[in-house]
Order: C-alpha cells, then structure tokens, then sequence
C-alpha cells in the first residue's frame, strides 16, 4: 500500500488512486445523504438534518486534503441534489458545504483543535450558510429567528459527527493515500 | 482526543446561541397584523382580529393559502414540494414567521405602530400593554425589497 514515491504531483499511480478513493467516498457520501432523507425529521424548520454525509467530508479533509474534500463535496451536492431535494436543496446545501468545509479546513489547519472541534464548527457553519442563503432569497431578515434552533442542531450533529470520525480515524491510522 | 480548543469553542458557539435565543425569546409580543411578502415584496397585511382566509396566487402559478383564526395565523395550504410552511403550525407574536422557501413567501406578524420606534420596548412591555412593541420589526418589514433583488 505504501507509495515508494512521496512526490504527490509527480506519481500517476497515486493520482489515479486518490481519484479513486475521492469517487468512492463521492458515492458514499451520496448514500449516507440519501438515508438521510429516510430518517424523519421531528422539528419543522427547515435544514436541520443529522449531517452523517459530513462525515465522509470530515475524513476525506483528514484523510486526502482540502481539494479532494471540496471535490467530493460538489459532487455530493450535486448529484444528491438533482435525485433527492431539487434544486432548491441543491443551492442550500452548496452554501453550506463551502462555508462549512472551508471553516473546517481553516479550523484543521490551525493545529488547536481535535476532529470533534472541526467538525463541529462544520456542522454549525453549515447551518449558518443555509440560513444566509434563505434570508438572501425571499429577502427577509427575519429568517434569522431560526437562527439559534439551527445553531443548536448543527453544533449537536456536528460534535456526533466529529466523535464517529475521531472514532473511524483511530481505527485506520496508517492508510496513506 | 478532545483538545482545550475544542472545549472553548464549544463554549463560545453556546454562549453566542443562547444569547440569540434569549433576545429573540424577550423580545416576543402579542402581535396586530399579519405581513405577507412574496419574494421580498409586500403582498398584503392582514388584521389579526379579523378571522379570514387569504388565497396567495402568484403570477408564476404558485399558490398559498393563510387562514387568520383567533388573532393567529396559519398557513394552510401551499403547492411546493416540502410543505414545512404548512407543518410549522400557527404563529401569532411579533418576530414569529412562516416561511414557504418554495415559493418565496414568507408570513410575518407586527406590532401596531409600524414606523415608531422605541428601543426600551424590548423589555418593557406585556402583552398588550402598549402598540409600541415590536415596532423594530415593522419598520424591518416595510424596506424588505430593495436589500436583494
């Protein structure tokens, strides 16, 4: 399993196998966003769901780096977005998963928090970015009054998130990709 | 596996969201009139005291209905996909909104005085005590448009 070659950029094989890796974790992704429909949601607010498709994103941000996670990301929203929720999900989700991965990475890339501290400032930026865009589209303000229910829900979901991940990472630590 | 950082942050995420509850939770009162918009424009205002059914049909087919019943406002029918306008049930105090995201409306409830504002209000006043309250919002909702096209 272990790359002879360090070189990220200079070795085919590894490219081709990160690719690989990013594909199966696409489709993964899209099956955990898929079972989450299933799973009713007992609040009527819209946009509070459990969040376990972040998870994959969580460990492709660990596992494979920023760009295969946004990849991956983009396809998820994507494609979950055209078979599932339509394309006003599709546009939610997307302001979401930027701002939340991109937190994420930020929050990694200090070296101050463990994966349960990222993925839960994840699960909460997520929200936020869906809140922004709905308060964005039917111009309102006042959207923001649901703000502290989807704090609270990305903030719960995001720290489960983040101790499944912390879990799974300490199960498979020497996969080098 | 958990950091201090996590902690903190933790802390600082659940401070910052109880503080947003707590405001808008005190900051609650009985309200008058119910505001609908359609995609960031002014539709109508509706009394509350006045028990009617208002049929919302836009020019792009889309249609929702809000029934005013007891000085509270539902929204009781809507064409979109999710129907959770439908399922978040009747609101009548002052920042409570119904928002059918859809179909871009959105039902908001006001005060009495729209224009007038006071800022003691947010924790002067009971129910009914004074029109004053929730004047904030009103004014919110009367430049809605023009923020976003």
């Amino acid at each position: 399993m272990a790359p002879s070659a360090r070189n990220r950029a200079g070795n085919p094989g590894q490219s081709a196998r990160r690719i690989a890796l990013s594909a199966v974790l696409a489709a993964l992704a899209m099956i955990f966003s898929y079972v989450e429909t299933l799973i009713p949601v007992p609040v009527p607010v819209p946009g509070i769901k459990l969040g376990i498709a972040n998870l994959v994103i969580v460990m492709a941000i660990y596992k494979l780096g920023f760009r295969y996670a946004f990849t991956i990301n983009c396809v998820r929203i994507v494609i979950s977005g055209l078979l599932f929720s339509g394309v006003f999900g599709m546009i939610y989700s997307f302001a979401g998963g930027v701002l939340s991965i991109a937190v994420m990475y930020l929050l990694k890339r200090t070296g101050w928090f463990s994966m349960i501290g990222v993925s839960m400032a994840g699960g909460v930026a997520h929200n936020l970015g869906q809140l922004i865009t709905a308060s964005l589209l039917v111009s309102s303000v006042r959207m923001m009054s649901y703000f502290s229910i989807l704090l609270f829900s990305g903030l719960i979901s995001g720290i489960l998130v983040g101790i499944i991940a912390s879990l799974i990472d300490r199960r498979l630590p020497n996969v080098t990709v | 596996m958990i950091k201090k950082a996590d902690i903190l942050l933790f802390f600082i995420i659940l401070a910052f969201g109880l503080a947003v509850s707590w405001w808008s939770l005190t900051e609650n009162s009985a309200g008058e009139k119910a505001v609908v918009t359609v995609d960031g424009r002014l539709y109508g205002t509706y009394p509350l005291s006045e028990d009617q059914t208002v049929e919302i049909i836009q020019e792009n087919g889309h249609h929702n209905d809000i029934t005013i019943k007891d000085g509270q406002v539902s929204m009781t029918f809507s064409d979109c996909r999710n129907q959770i306008c439908v399922a978040s049930g009747a609101i009548s105090q002052t920042k409570d909104t119904i928002v059918c995201l859809p179909n871009k409306v959105v039902v908001e409830i006001i005060g009495e005085k729209p224009g007038d504002v006071d800022i003691i209000t947010g924790t002067s006043g009971p129910a009914g005590a004074a029109g004053a309250v929730g004047a904030v919002s009103s004014a919110e909702g009367g430049d809605a448009d023009g923020a976003v096209s």
